[in-house]
């Protein structure tokens, strides 16, 4: 049988445009790799009686129409707004504006309008916006802000990332910030409301199932090919890795034309978040539900940029703490606390080799040493912890060098409708290719899934694909 | 008289002798006793003459030169056409001269990709440069855009940008060192890159020159110059502060209590020195100072001269080169970001020329002259740098020593001018941000006080010696006493 569209991977991207695609009508089939639906939308047991979410503690909100559209709340994905504190929200607010405006301009791609009027000179493309902050740095623009608001919107900015605060453009990492959703039971839920949204709509979904390349002819993708040497027949398919996994890992480089080796090859990724799942036996304050941040300097979080740059563990890393049990009890047994530790600045690459135990260790010490900072005597009722360094995140994920942003948070790749400017996101220059993985511009969950689908539906309607 | 120029710099004297030349009385007030600023020949050690900060010129102005009639004022070239030689510690330097394909074979010893992408990559820069070219060279007419290129360009930084062209450290780090003014992270820092190119492709048809007898002698050529044009040379007269009258500037006032009136006062002033007068001040009011204080910049660099008894040997590469000392872009990203935290970088990057290469003049017979820019530093040490000075010139030492083994021997005297002794004598600089590099002249050159027209070379997108920001400011007061 020959589908519309195939998706690779069964994230909540992915999920999210199977269900809007076979809503559409569209013959839709989802392959996943591993033998749970989710990817980062995962919560897992990793101690007895103690739940977490491994790779984030919540997820940037999703757009009300697309919520609404999956019918999202009904299947049990209820978002609560992570609290932020009052003095905070008028800049957050500002933030937001600006991320929404980003989102509206990529999906609409207007940077690549092409001028082709013969005589005139090429258009000066519209500036972005946001671009007024590529020439200042997060200490600039966080000047007039009270410090401890300032230290504390910085950390949070760069909570599981790295940038040097004072260098011009670091004020693009404050853009990740409107990231405030927290799903009730941990973020599995929302990744099993999505697969009940695509269940319904009548999309096929496919666990366990390896996709080990994406086939083309001519520069138009015809299918995917399966690790079991099956081949699924599609006339879209939409990856939802990132932008250098989908095209290195489903591609022979040399199949493909030149500008697109070249496009991928020089995209940077810039992975630097490692977590700690901490499992204490004891009930810890309530009153700290917000993230605590333990490095609000902002020289603190210059110097561990500096050592992730050449490979190292800074001695000091930023660390972002949540106490997840406290906003949802039930991932702790009663009476004990479920505790998550998001380092920054943590280097995918090791100067000196690879990630052994030892290093986990450092790891493990550090975030046990900024809990025992933020909450003193908490660290002598920790139980259990489970490290999870960068090349875990790239192992259970796919993303390339355990990047969750999908790339270096940087001016000319955020501020961009993707590689090609000729071509913008969700496609590429293969034709029946569309990227939904995350996009730096997107500060939006289910949006890049939900843009895919869009197109697709409309290059099928237009009669693109065949 | 009609104006007063106050800095008898590079860019003073251009600025005084174009308004003579127009017919208008003009005095020049240098508080120095002599004239050149920081343009100018020293003797640092008895026998040993060094160019006290300016050690090749890269950027002066074609047009100052002819207009000025500078060559039959006796300014002649000892070299034109420098070759830039990336020193590297492996042996292979790399040159990289005018001619593309010989550059490109240079290279292949490198990265025959990198070979491959030279001619590309020049070819690119000199279209960027060339449309780039309105802008910085000259005032660009009514209805000129900032072409799409550029608006691109505004959002990468230097680093990936080379990255996506290049594959070898060499060739990466020697382009880069032409962008040191800004860290290689910044998005627009490429433009720093274009900007040289421009000067390179629209300047003495050279990457770099040194006048015979060193860059005292442009001085010498410029201070003729403005005697054939009359133009009132007034050195030793400390000006104290500019007289301003509902807005407009009416004249200065010496330190001696002197006051001479003008209609018209072109300042070599960088902004944060004109906040530095009264004048300037009370005109910008409190909010913008605070502004531009702080806009003080936290990245300088220094100057040392040495005198060597013996000629230093860079491993049969071209004596007569632009040295560049720098293993990898990362080398500036650290370097720019401990000047930011006021310590020193580990690694320094160095430009090195060796005046005495091309005109033995400058020492005794069979000796050498060592010239050596270090940059960036921090503006502001942790510690000050009255203690680092000798460490400093050490550190520099030791990094010459690598790719010129035995050089430090043969050091028989040393002139250290840190990142303070250069602010003291010539004033705070501005700070290199892309926002000042791509601003037009009129920002630059005007103030809030009319009649006051800032002339210096920190009214340049980046500060240079090249005569072009007196020759607009000139230009400038000339066209508003037309009005």
């Amino acid at each position: 049988m020959r589908y519309d569209a195939a998706i690779i991977g069964a994230g909540a991207e992915g999920l999210a445009a199977a269900a809007l695609l076979a809503g559409a009508g569209a013959r839709t089939i989802v392959v996943e790799r591993s033998e749970r639906a989710g990817g980062r939308a995962t919560t897992r047991e990793f101690h007895p009686g103690f739940r977490a979410s491994p790779f984030a503690d919540e997820l940037p909100p999703i757009p009300a129409d697309i919520y609404w559209a999956l019918d999202l709340a009904r299947r049990g994905a209820i978002f609560r707004p992570a609290p932020v504190s009052p003095a905070a929200r008028r800049f957050l607010r500002d933030v937001e504006r600006r991320a929404a405006d980003i989102r509206a301009r990529a999906v609409a791609g207007i940077d690549s309008a092409p001028d082709h009027s013969f005589f005139s000179r090429p258009a000066v493309p519209a500036p972005w916006p946001g671009e007024d902050w590529m020439a200042l740095s997060l200490a600039d623009v966080l000047a007039r802000e009270p410090p401890d608001i300032a230290a504390h919107l910085a950390a949070a900015a760069l909570s599981g990332s790295v940038a040097d605060p004072y260098l011009a453009g670091s004020a693009l990492h404050l853009l990740t910030l409107p990231r405030s959703g927290f799903v009730t039971g941990g973020l599995a839920s929302l990744a099993n409301a999505l697969v009940g949204a695509a269940h319904e709509a009548g999309a096929d979904i496919s666990l366990g199932h390896d996709v080990t390349d994406i086939r083309h002819a001519k520069g138009r993708v015809s299918g995917i090919g399966l690790a079991d040497g099956s081949e699924i027949e599609a006339r879209a398919v939409i990856s939802t890795l990132d932008l250098k996994r989908t095209f290195l890992s489903f591609f022979q480089w040399n199949a493909l034309p030149k500008e697109i080796v070249h496009a991928v090859g020089t995209f940077r990724m810039a992975g630097a978040a490692a977590r700690v799942l901490f499992a204490l036996d004891t009930m810890l304050p309530d009153a700290a539900r917000d993230r605590i941040h333990v490095s609000s300097d902002l020289e603190q979080l210059a110097a561990a940029n500096t050592v992730w740059r050449t490979g190292m563990i800074a001695p000091r890393l930023p660390v972002t703490l949540r106490i997840v049990s406290a906003a949802d009890a039930g991932l702790a047994p009663l009476g004990q606390s479920v505790v998550t530790a998001t380092l920054g600045a943590v280097p995918f690459r090791l100067f000196d080799g690879a990630w052994t135990r030892e290093k986990r260790e450092v790891l493990r010490m550090q975030a046990l040493a900024a809990l025992e900072t933020a909450m003193p005597g908490a660290g002598a009722h920790v139980i259990a912890a489970e490290v999870i360094a960068p090349p875990d995140i790239e192992e259970a994920l796919g993303a390339t060098d355990g990047d969750l942003m999908g790339g270096a948070l940087a001016a000319d790749q955020m501020l961009s409708a993707g590689p090609w400017p000729d071509v913008p996101f969700p496609r590429c220059p293969l034709k029946g290719l569309y990227l939904a993985g995350s996009w730096l511009a997107m500060s939006g969950t289910c949006v890049a899934g939900a843009a895919a689908a869009r197109t697709v539906a409309a290059d099928i309607a237009s009669g693109t694909l065949k | 008289m009609s104006a007063i120029v106050v800095g008898g710099g590079v860019n003073g004297l251009v600025a005084a002798t174009y308004l003579a030349r127009a017919g208008r009385k003009v005095v020049l007030l240098e508080a120095k006793d002599a004239l050149g600023g920081a343009c100018a020949t020293t003797t640092f050690a008895t026998g040993f003459k060094g160019p006290t900060i300016a050690h090749a010129l890269t950027a002066l102005d074609p047009r100052v030169v002819a207009e000025l009639k500078l060559a039959r004022r006796g300014l002649k070239f000892a070299v034109r056409d420098m070759p830039t030689v990336a020193l590297r510690a492996d042996g292979k330097h790399l040159v990289i001269g005018r001619d593309v394909r010989a550059t490109a074979r240079g290279i292949a010893a490198h990265s025959r990709a990198d070979a491959e992408a030279w001619p590309r990559f020049r070819r690119e820069l000199f279209d960027l440069a060339r449309a780039m070219r309105p802008f910085w060279w000259d005032e660009p007419k009514r209805g000129w855009n900032l072409p799409p290129t550029i608006a691109t360009l505004r959002r990468q930084n230097l680093a990936a940008w080379l990255d996506s062209r290049f594959e070898s450290d060499a060739v990466k780090a020697a382009v880069a060192c032409d962008a040191s003014g800004l860290s290689p992270l910044v998005p627009g820092s490429p433009l720093l890159l274009v900007w040289r190119g421009c000067q390179e492709m629209c300047g003495l048809q050279s990457a770099a020159a040194i006048p015979l007898g060193g860059p005292g002698a442009l001085v010498d050529a410029l201070t003729a110059a403005a005697k054939v044009a009359s133009v009132e040379l007034r050195t030793g007269a400390h000006v104290a502060d500019i007289l301003v009258k509902d807005g407009a500037a009416t004249g200065v006032v010496l330190e001696s209590g002197e006051e001479i009136v003008a209609k018209r006062v072109l300042a070599s002033l960088s902004h944060s020195q004109l906040l530095a007068t009264k004048a300037g001040r009370s005109a910008l009011g409190i909010g913008e100072s605070t502004a531009l204080e702080r806009s003080v910049p936290a990245v300088a660099s220094a100057k040392v001269l040495l005198a060597l008894n013996a000629a230093p040997n860079f491993g049969g590469s071209p004596s007569r080169g632009r040295f560049l000392l720098a293993d990898k872009i990362e080398t500036f990203v650290t370097a720019h970001a401990a000047s930011r935290a006021g310590c020193m970088p580990e690694e320094l990057a160095l430009e090195v020329v060796v005046p005495t290469a091309a005109d033995p003049a400058l020492a005794p017979m069979g000796q050498h002259v060592v010239s050596i820019r270090i940059a960036p530093l921090p503006r502001h040490l942790a510690g000050g740098w009255d203690a680092a000075k000798a460490p400093l010139a050490a550190k520099a030492i030791a990094a010459l020593e690598r790719c010129a083994p035995g050089l430090a021997r043969h050091v028989t005297a040393a002139q250290v001018l840190t990142p303070d002794d250069i602010a003291k004598r010539y004033g705070e600089e501005d700070e290199v941000t892309v926002e000042r590099v791509m601003s037009d002249w009129p920002s630059r050159i005007l103030t809030p006080i009319k009649g006051l027209f800032l002339c210096g070379a920190a009214s340049e997108p980046v500060g240079a010696v090249s005569g072009r920001a007196g020759r607009i400011a000139a230009a400038h007061a000339l066209r508003e006493a037309a009005k």
